[in-house]
């Protein structure tokens, strides 16, 4: 098992160190430079900053000590936001991505599994066909359509949630709910699919024959079967999450690491994007990672692939 | 002390429902040290927070800031300042000329990469302090004791009070910037000497400032605190106002103006900017390197229909480069009014017509108001026979690409200054590549030169009329139009005065209670 997960590790800092140099060139690439503002610069001035940056470098220099600083944990100066470090940018913005997005997975895992097993239980009668219907919708509505709706009634016209920004938990809730009902709908039509299935496995049907209640049979022999698809769905989940966090972040003016992706991106902030894509990436693989580890708990044949 | 006070005035406030002012401020401010700005809607902040030697009152006007006063000498090189002498920073130091020495070197140092640090190239030695060439202590800028600074400047420029607005011109504590370097700039160590300080910033979520409690006129501050949101996206800057979640905002979706003016007219202010919009021809390469092909493109424009039609938000059509909200100024530039026969025929002399139509391409800034002018402009031009096609970019790429050069006709556009010099300079050959269009005629040069040497005010501004006209007279440019700021005020605001600087000082507001 430990071998197994040193070769994991090993492979994830590779792939880490893929995406920081691939991050590191390709932001360079993009046409303008992180001091082309609505003012102009003259040359001098305009060297005094490329020199406080090191952009007077050659690239493959500036790489280097960017390589150098990221293996001391330093993420640099943000070329932008001048007065903070990108290390304290993504110390103030993650804590408030990973709320969104935990809030979100509770609510989507709630909404998903409830509402997958009421359907399951009921397979092709009416409730099923609304909650499919419901979870259709779910799916098909990217959340930059959903959220102005959402901010538009809930909002604007009557005024229970505000409609940006960040300072109470009821800042939370547009957001998160936008964000989680693509994946309520995505845990449904599992728990809805893998719960159909159990019911017909001979453990229920025996079980049913007994004469045992409804809500003991769900709770004590469906769901616990029923449920395997839906944990293995959560560690892609999580990560799409976090990045579909970008897009809300955007719309409710929440200053998340999404945001400063976004802003950074448009800005032309090469050290902060490099070290958004940074943290993502190495979100994205922890996650994977742990799902990988909970396969192998869980069926031996990997551990020894 | 230090810490008892803002902890009492915390708990006051909260006592007492804060009058805390919300503005959308259009977007995240890069920096809030004065001297490395550069974005208007840092200015905004910097404005609360500081005090230069001039200031804006609540129309916009110039008033005095940190000094009480001034007086400039006959040749008009030598400004001398009196400082008010009961100024205070927020820790209680008083304001010194001192500091002002010591801002006005850390602004041009090298190593401070102050990206506006050219604002004040007017001052002796400026540039090539800025440039490393000589050492800091080389700039004209003296304390003659400690409420008197004198500033030198390389050539005259009756302008000089203007140009001291600017976050450039401000002064930081030496004694603070000194001991914390860099870190002096963050919430809990930044002193200022305006009517507002730092309390708190959460990046792309707000910057909070409460009131300071030393500025020399804080019996006149009504505010408790004032918060700055960085509303980058107008619609949901406009959904944060309309639930209630911000005072003011200084844009909105254009579509929306018909329905606010009816259901919520005492929101609505719309006002010109000092600005002009124009495009702007590459005269360094065919075709537009011809004048009389430039001469007909700018006869084809119909700026009333552009700003009546097109806009209809009351933008103020132009034929003078010089905004015509600029005071003191009348343009002499002969009007180009709409002449498609005389268009045609110019274009026929250049060598285009129906069997060799003029095919160009206009670039422009990416945004549903800018794409709704350049397809009407193309569509003008249309009827004269050229072939337009339209090219977009973001702001950032559409002027980085500007100023390398690399278009034949685009969009752009310039505001700021109340007076016509800030405008005019970009026709200069010297300017550099703000000259978007690589213009460069000797008489114009000769006439902003002689201009630039003038002290007397009403012969500097007769050499820039002339100046105007002779290059305008070869069409560089299309003058368009003065840009309209779009602001949402909450009725229970009090103080704001609509003005063309678009500026808005948090001292002079209140919220009626």
């Amino acid at each position: 098992m430990s071998r197994y997960l040193l070769r994991r590790l090993a492979f994830a800092i590779v792939t880490l160190l893929a995406v920081v140099t691939v991050t590191f060139f390709l932001v360079r690439l993009a046409p303008g430079g992180p001091f082309d503002g609505e003012r102009r610069l003259p040359p001098d001035v305009e060297a005094n900053l490329r020199a406080a940056y090191d952009l007077d470098q050659p690239v493959v220099v500036q790489y280097g000590r960017y390589l150098a600083r990221l293996a001391r944990g330093d993420l640099g100066p943000s070329f932008r936001q001048k007065d903070f470090s990108v290390n304290e940018l993504i110390a103030m913005g993650l804590p408030i991505s990973v709320g969104i997005g935990l809030a979100a997975l509770s609510l989507a895992l709630l909404l998903g599994v409830a509402g997958g097993t009421f359907a399951g239980l009921s397979r092709d009668g009416p409730r099923d066909r609304m909650l499919v219907l419901g979870a259709t919708l779910g799916l098909a509505l990217p959340p930059i359509v959903v959220a102005p709706v959402l901010v538009l009634v809930f909002a604007v016209t009557l005024g229970w949630f505000p409609a940006g920004g960040y300072a109470t938990a009821k800042h939370f809730v547009l957001p998160a709910v936008t964000l989680a009902l693509p994946y309520a709908a995505a845990f449904m039509r599992l728990t809805r699919g893998s719960v159909a299935e159990v019911l017909q496995r001979p453990h229920v049907v025996t079980a049913r024959a007994k004469g045992l209640g409804p809500l003991r049979l769900v709770t004590r022999h469906v769901l616990p079967s029923a449920l395997m698809p839906v944990v293995s769905f959560l560690g892609p989940a999580a990560a799409a999450l976090l990045a579909g966090s970008m897009v809300i972040e955007e719309v409710f003016s929440l200053p998340g690491l999404g945001r400063y992706f976004v802003q950074g991106a448009l800005n032309r902030d090469y050290t902060l994007v490099t070290g958004a894509v940074i943290v993502y990436a190495a979100l994205v693989l922890a996650f994977n990672l742990l799902v990988d580890l909970g396969y192998a708990r869980l069926d031996p044949r990997i551990r020894h692939a | 002390m230090r810490l008892g006070l803002p902890l009492l005035v915390a708990l006051v406030t909260m006592v007492a429902g804060a009058a805390e002012l919300r503005i959308g401020n259009g977007g995240e401010p890069l920096t809030l040290d004065p001297h490395r700005y550069n974005l208007n809607l840092e200015e905004k902040i910097l404005a609360d927070l500081f005090e230069g030697l001039t200031a804006h009152d609540a129309e916009g006007h110039i008033v005095p800031g940190a000094a009480e006063s001034w007086t400039t000498s006959v040749d008009g090189l030598t400004w001398t300042f009196r400082l008010r002498k009961d100024a205070r920073w927020s820790d209680g130091e008083p304001v010194t000329a001192a500091d002002f020495v010591f801002s006005f070197r850390r602004l041009l140092d090298p190593a401070t990469a102050a990206s506006l640090a050219y604002f004040l190239y007017a001052i002796e030695g400026a540039a090539d302090v800025n440039a490393g060439r000589t050492p800091a202590e080389a700039l004209a800028v003296r304390a003659l004791d400690p409420h008197v600074l004198e500033i030198r400047l390389a050539a005259p420029f009756p302008f000089f009070a203007e140009r001291l607005i600017y976050p450039t011109g401000y002064p930081v504590p030496a004694h603070v910037v000194q001991k914390l370097g860099d870190d002096w700039v963050k919430a809990g160590n930044m002193v200022t000497n305006g009517a507002f300080v730092l309390a708190e910033w959460q990046p792309q979520g707000f910057v909070r400032a409460r009131k300071n409690p030393r500025f020399r006129d804080a019996a006149n501050v009504r505010l408790d605190a004032v918060a700055y949101y960085p509303t980058a996206d107008r619609s949901a800057a406009y959904n944060r106002y309309r639930s209630g979640e911000l005072d003011i905002i200084g844009d909105f979706p254009p579509g929306e103006i018909a329905w606010l003016e009816r259901e919520m007219p005492e929101h609505v202010h719309i006002s010109p900017l000092l600005s002009i919009m124009y495009l702007v021809f590459n005269v360094a390469e065919p075709p537009f390197d011809d004048a009389r092909v430039r001469r007909a493109l700018s006869l084809a424009i119909d700026r009333q229909l552009i700003t009546g039609r097109v806009l209809e938000s009351g933008e103020v059509p132009s034929h003078s480069f010089v905004p015509p909200m600029v005071e003191n100024y009348t343009s002499e530039v002969a009007p180009r009014t709409v002449d498609t026969e005389a268009a045609r025929a110019l274009l026929a002399e250049a060598g285009y017509g129906d069997e060799n139509p003029l095919r160009i391409t206009l670039r422009y800034i990416a945004g549903a108001d800018s794409k709704k002018v350049q397809v009407a402009i193309a569509a003008m031009w249309s009827a004269i026979g050229v072939e337009t096609a339209l090219h977009h970019a973001e702001l950032n790429a559409h002027f980085a690409e500007l100023r390398q050069g690399n278009f034949q006709v685009a969009q752009a556009g310039w505001f700021g200054e109340n007076n016509p010099e800030h405008y005019l300079e970009l026709l200069m050959s010297t300017t550099g590549d703000v000259n978007y269009g690589r213009f460069a005629n000797a008489d114009v040069d000769a006439l902003m030169a002689k201009a630039k040497q003038t002290a007397a005010l009403e012969a500097r501004l007769a050499l820039l009329r002339q100046a105007e006209a002779a290059a305008l007279e070869i069409d560089p440019v299309v003058p368009l139009y003065a840009v309209t700021i779009r602001s949402l005020v909450n009725p229970r605001i009090t103080g704001w005065r609509t003005n063309a600087r678009n500026t808005h000082p948090a001292r002079y507001l209140d919220i009626q209670r």
